[in-house]
């Protein structure tokens, strides 16, 4: 635990004028996985999405830096290429475009300079494929169009592999995962883990006894409202979230 | 049968003439045959093609030195059409069985080509056409294509050369069992206008087809589709569909999507839809969360959503042709 990745401090969004986040801080550092658990509407994706730079959100007040860096002074591809990733909730299929030639174009955008040759690409691929139990005409087919809930999954945690981020904030991963694409991908989430700081949001304690967070922080009406460590994802199992609500 | 110069002039009123009037495609003025070079074929032999009663065909007919046969067997083809000189044409004949694929690009500085394809499938035929033409010329392209029984016929058109371009393609599903599974890709970039339209007859019953176009309509180009969907009488149990969609990428770019149905028979499934939108905010977003800035992330959706108007064709050679095209066609217009 040490090097800072993600820093927010009194954080305030909005959509649309209404307001979503209301006073968040929270620090990520290398090494650490950090859960968010919630209700529905918590606010807890729009954290996310906030994070990555989706256009719908605007920060009223308080500020976010990535690695040092204001975020407002890095586009959402500059975010990427820095080291910041997100597993969508909802990935966008793009019909038309293979899974191939997006992944590699992807890790051409984030590597840069130090990107793989086509070879060692196919190679390193092919590895993470098999961890992942996906076959390999995967890569033929266009971009989450017509997969599965599970599919789509697998194909975030893919991509997170094969970009290796420093911050990888994974947003509802394990919904619509059965009980062994849950183990595959908690082993994906498990392998970066050391080496970057990771922000788990979910609703179920199932994920957490995949992968130990350090970390758990519940969301209620856009605050944080408790922190605690695994324990507390239990506590919330048995207990519901009425009891934090006082 | 009456041939090209006693024709009549076909009003704007008509379907096929609404955005490309006669006028605009003719080479010269409408009363004139000029003379026009032949399109140099790599391969065919030498055939004799009848005259038509429709305007564009037997202009073609009329003004054409050159008529080429090719025929199938089980095989694929990639046949290249040069096209050069002021004015350019010819006339080509298909007859395909088994499973064959048959590849045609078009290319050459021509001023204006007129081409001319008449088929007949029998078996199954993966038929593309890449437009490769030079950024300046017309092109005027008419299609006619028999459909036998319990055969398939995949269409493929990548339309992205020429600056005035006119597509005339007709298929007759005319026996029981008999498919058409088409799409079309047009590119729309500067001044482009590209006009395509597309009848199927299904003329008896047990008879499927798909039509998907899909255009991107970028700088102020000008986009067309229009389609007629015809299910005759008694061509019970048929199940027809066209799809048209629009890309717009440019505030001054136009797109026109017309598919129109006309169904005389009482047991079948028809459906026809068109859209018109930008690039999906979302779809940007998620490329640009994946390292790609927004101009690379906008040129992979224009890639894909042209490609994806070829999501019904099987052959696999076939796709993988186009999408080659298409990969060079995109790269050429990013480094001017």
């Amino acid at each position: 635990m040490g090097d800072e990745v993600l820093s927010i401090n009194d954080l305030h969004v909005s959509v649309e004028g209404n307001e979503i986040i209301k006073g968040i801080s929270l620090t990520i550092s290398v090494g650490e996985i950090h859960a968010i658990m919630g209700r529905n509407g918590a606010g807890k994706s729009t954290l996310a999405n906030v994070v990555m730079g989706h256009p719908s959100y605007e920060i009223t007040s308080g500020t976010i830096s990535f690695r040092g860096t204001p975020l407002e002074e890095m586009e959402v591809f500059e975010r990427a290429r820095a080291g910041m990733f997100l597993s969508f909730q909802y990935p966008s299929s793009i019909p038309g475009v293979q899974v191939g030639t997006f992944l590699r174009k992807s890790v051409s955008a984030v590597r840069g300079e130090n990107a793989p040759s086509a070879r060692d690409f196919r190679k390193e691929l092919k590895g993470h494929m098999e961890s992942l139990d996906m076959d390999r005409s995967f890569l033929s087919r266009y971009v989450n169009d017509g997969f599965s809930g599970g599919e789509k999954k697998r194909l975030e945690i893919l991509q997170m592999l094969l970009l290796n981020p420093c911050l990888a904030l994974l947003d509802e991963t394990d919904s619509g995962l059965d009980i062994d694409a849950l183990r595959v991908v908690a082993d994906g989430i498990n392998s970066i883990a050391p080496e970057a700081g990771c922000l788990l949001i979910t609703h179920y304690q199932r994920l957490l006894e995949h992968v130990k967070p350090d970390f758990v922080h519940v969301m209620i009406d856009g605050k944080i409202v408790k922190t605690g460590g695994a324990e507390l994802a239990g506590d919330l199992e048995a207990k519901g979230y009425d009891w934090l609500e006082a | 049968m009456i041939n090209y110069p006693q024709i009549s002039i076909p009003p704007r009123s008509d379907h096929l003439w609404r955005y490309t009037p006669w006028k605009r495609i003719h080479p010269t003025k409408v009363e004139e045959m000029p003379e026009a070079d032949e399109i140099k074929f790599s391969s065919g032999i030498d055939t004799k093609i009848e005259d038509s009663s429709e305007i564009a065909r037997s202009f073609i007919h009329s003004i054409s030195q050159t008529s080429k046969k090719i025929s199938l067997d089980n095989e694929t083809l990639e046949l290249d059409l040069r096209c050069s000189g002021h004015i350019c044409s010819g006339q080509l004949v298909i007859e395909s069985s088994g499973k064959s694929n048959l590849i045609i690009r078009l290319s050459g500085d021509a001023g204006w080509t007129g081409l001319r394809i008449l088929g007949i499938v029998d078996g199954s035929l993966s038929f593309a056409v890449i437009n490769d033409l030079a950024s300046d010329g017309h092109l005027l392209r008419c299609e006619d294509w028999i459909v036998n029984r319990e055969s398939t016929f995949e269409f493929a058109t990548l339309s992205a050369g020429g600056f005035l371009n006119k597509t005339d393609i007709r298929v007759d599903l005319e026996a029981t069992g008999s498919e058409m599974r088409g799409g079309i890709a047009s590119n729309g970039y500067g001044s482009r206008h590209d006009d395509h339209h597309i009848e199927i007859q299904h003329s008896v019953g047990h008879t499927n087809s798909s039509l998907v176009m899909h255009a991107t309509c970028d700088g102020s180009s000008h986009s067309v589709g229009t389609g007629l969907l015809t299910i005759c009488e008694g061509a019970d149990g048929s199940d027809a569909g066209q799809v048209f969609r629009n890309l717009l990428l440019s505030e001054k770019a136009r797109a026109e999507a017309i598919p129109e149905l006309e169904v005389l028979a009482d047991d079948v499934k028809a459906a026809h839809g068109a859209a018109s939108a930008p690039i999906n905010p979302e779809q940007l977003h998620y490329l640009s969360s994946r390292g790609l800035s927004y101009q690379e992330a906008s040129s992979l959706i224009v890639e894909g959503f042209l490609m994806d108007a070829f999501r019904h064709i099987k052959s696999e050679k076939v796709v993988d042709t186009l999408r080659t095209r298409l990969l060079v066609h995109l790269e050429c217009l990013m480094n001017g």
